[in-house]
C-alpha cells in the first residue's frame, strides 16, 4: 500500500471514530485507493451559514501529505463567502503555500468551517467574475493573491 | 509503521531517491544501500514543484546541495520506546516504534527521519509549528561556538 493510502486510511478511521461537529465523510463516495473524498459540511449554529449543507471534494495525489490535496466546494450549494468563488474554488493559504504535512482532512475541514463561521457578510470575492472565467480547473494552479485575512 | 521503518544503515541515500523511496518495498533494503539507483531522482526545489536533475536551474541545484548539507546537521536518533516523548509522527501518522530512525528539529519536534527529510527538501519549516528550520539552526550554531 502506498504511503499516501496508508495515511489516508488512518485519517479516515480517526474521522469515523471521532467526527468533528459539522464534518462528515461520505464513505459511499470514497474511491478504492482513497484518492478522492467527498465530505459534507454543515454551517455552524449562530453563524450566517447555520443549517446550510455544503459538499467538499478532496483529491489527493500520490505525494500526499507532502503535497497539499486539491479541495473545492461542489454540489448545488456553494457557500457565498468573500473567499469562495462561485465555481467552488477556495482562497485559503493552507491549501497551497502554507500547506504542512501535519495538516489533515480534518484540519482542512475545520479551517474551512471556521472561515465560514467568521464571515460577517455573505458576498463573493471582488474578482469572482473574472476569476471564474479565466482560472484553471485545478485551484492549486492558481497563483493566489490571498485576500486580506480580516474578512 | 511500514514504509517509515528504516534500517539504521540505510542512510541519506534514501533522500536522493526522491519519490521512489516512498513505497512499501523499502523495508527489504538491509545493509548499506548501493550508492546510485537506476531511477531518476526527483527533486522538489519548493513545495508542489517536482523536477529531475536536468530540469533544475543552477540556482535550484545550489539550493538543493545546501539543503542536503543543512539536513545532515540536524540530530538523528533511534526511538528508545520512552513513553514520555512524542508518540506519533505527524507526517505518516504512524506511531513511533522501538528502533525507528527519528530526526529532531531545533524546535524539539521529532519525526521519522525518512518522513521529515522528504519534507525538508521541499520546505525548510517544521510541519508541526511552522518554525523555519534554518534560522533556528543558525542560532544554535552561534550559541555553541
Ligand atoms: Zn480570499
Ligand atoms: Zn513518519
Ligand atoms: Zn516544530
Amino acid at each position: 500500500m502506498a504511503s499516501m493510502e496508508k495515511r489516508l486510511q488512518k485519517e479516515l478511521q480517526a474521522l469515523q471514530r471521532d467526527p468533528p461537529v459539522g464534518v462528515k465523510v461520505d464513505t459511499d463516495k470514497l474511491t478504492s485507493n482513497l484518492s478522492e473524498w467527498t465530505v459534507n459540511l454543515t454551517g455552524a449554529p449562530g453563524t450566517l451559514y447555520e443549517g446550510e449543507n455544503f459538499v467538499l471534494h478532496f483529491k489527493f495525489g500520490s505525494r500526499y501529505p507532502f503535497d497539499s490535496p486539491q479541495v473545492i466546494f461542489g454540489g448545488a450549494n456553494i457557500p457565498v463567502h468573500p473567499h469562495v468563488y462561485s465555481n467552488g474554488h477556495i482562497c485559503l493559504s493552507i491549501l497551497t503555500e502554507d500547506w504542512s504535512p501535519a495538516l489533515s482532512v480534518q484540519s482542512v475541514c475545520l479551517s474551512i468551517v471556521s472561515m465560514l463561521s467568521s464571515c460577517k457578510e455573505k458576498k463573493r470575492p471582488p474578482d469572482n467574475a473574472i476569476y471564474v472565467k479565466t482560472c484553471s480547473k485545478n485551484p492549486k494552479k492558481t497563483r493566489w493573491w490571498y485576500h486580506d485575512d480580516q474578512v | 509503521m511500514g514504509n517509515c521503518l528504516n534500517t539504521p544503515t540505510a542512510d541519506d541515500i534514501s533522500l536522493l531517491r526522491g519519490s521512489d523511496s516512498q513505497d512499501g518495498s523499502e523495508t527489504a533494503n538491509l545493509g548499506p544501500p548501493p550508492p546510485y539507483q537506476e531511477s531518476v531522482p526527483i527533486y522538489h526545489p519548493s513545495p508542489n514543484v517536482s523536477r529531475t536533475v536536468t530540469q533544475l536551474t543552477e540556482e535550484e541545484q545550489i539550493k538543493i546541495a545546501k539543503r542536503l548539507g543543512l539536513i545532515q546537521h540536524l540530530p538523528t536518533g533511534v526511538h528508545d520506546g520512552c513513553c514520555k516523548k512524542t508518540k506519533e509522527c505527524v507526517i505518516c501518522m504512524g506511531e513511533f516504534i522501538l528502533g525507528d530512525r527519528l530526526r529532531y528539529l531545533p524546535c524539539m519536534h521529532s519525526f521519522h527521519k525518512d518522513c521529515i527529510d522528504d519534507w525538508l527538501m521541499r520546505s525548510f519549516t517544521c510541519p508541526s509549528c511552522m518554525e523555519p528550520v534554518d534560522a533556528a539552526l543558525l542560532t544554535t550554531y552561534e550559541t555553541n561556538n
